[in-house]
């Protein structure tokens, strides 16, 4: 399996799924809804991080090319996170600027970040804070109560 | 007591399945079969939770959840929305309704809806 790092110290839990017909998708959603939970994400972000890595995971098997999706912890300081990440070969010859807003455009603000790194292959990384998902939560409660 | 579920559900066979992962775990289920019902029994008759389907004759989920989050009387009810439409957009859609948690209704859901309804401290 290829090392899909990051930018970001990896930690535990470290967990990848095989990707290679649409019953893995259902694998996808339900692992990153488990790494979610060993770290502490709430339900509402764990929908949100299984939303984004299915959305990924589609992606890969629209390619026709099976492929490792990739779920780690990742720390910044204090900031803990889950990172979700796959080879994107069939990017290579793309701009990494057009790849970023197309997956802007499909994931909204599903996570925090959302990065193309290398071009050997290329590598598409996502990755939620649990200190902005936190900050995140109260700010949709806020909005429902004054009917945003 | 046992505590008490409240489904809005429009499929039969889907509730009924539902209904059972709910009893499974302790809970005494009341179903209704479209927002304006689950609506008014969840007004007349507060649940401990609401398990809520997106799509819904009349009204759908969404709408049914933002109705449930304005109104002081359901507000603070619990809603996880068990769905089909699991897309981006309907998560984040549900979410911002107000949603505690937006499961796809697949091989896994009744797994999630149940470690769900622990960490919401309902079980």
């Amino acid at each position: 399996m290829a090392q899909t790092t990051g930018p970001y110290f990896m930690q535990p839990p470290v967990m990848s799924v095989r990707v290679e017909d649409s019953m893995d998708i259902m694998i996808v959603r339900d692992t990153v809804r488990r790494a979610g939970s060993l770290l502490g994400f709430s339900p509402a972000n764990r929908a949100q991080l299984a939303s984004a890595a299915a959305s990924l995971a589609e992606l890969v098997l629209k390619t026709g090319e099976p492929q490792e999706l990739n779920l780690n912890g990742v720390r910044q300081g204090e900031k803990v996170g889950l990172q979700i990440s796959s080879e994107a070969a069939w990017l290579a010859n793309v701009a990494t600027s057009n790849v970023l807003i197309a997956l802007r455009s499909k994931l909204g603000d599903l996570v925090d970040e959302i990065l193309v790194e290398g071009d050997n292959p290329p590598v598409i990384f996502m990755v939620m804070w649990l200190s902005d998902a936190a900050r995140r939560d109260a700010q949709r409660l806020d909005e429902d109560e004054n009917g945003g | 007591m046992a505590l008490e579920a409240l489904l809005i559900e429009d499929s039969k066979t889907q509730a009924a399945q539902i209904k059972d992962t709910l009893e499974s775990v302790g809970l005494q289920v009341r179903v209704a079969f479209d927002g304006p019902d689950g609506l008014r029994e969840a007004v007349e008759n507060p649940p401990s939770l609401i398990v809520l389907d997106v799509k819904l004759p009349t009204m759908d989920g969404f709408q049914v959840c933002r109705r449930l989050k304005r109104n002081p009387a359901t507000q603070d009810i619990p809603v996880i929305m068990l769905t089909e439409k699991a897309d981006p957009k309907a998560t984040m859609s549900g979410l911002r309704a107000g949603a505690d948690d937006y499961i796809p209704k697949d091989i896994f859901a009744a797994e999630h809806l149940i470690n769900t309804l622990q960490e919401l401290g309902i079980l």
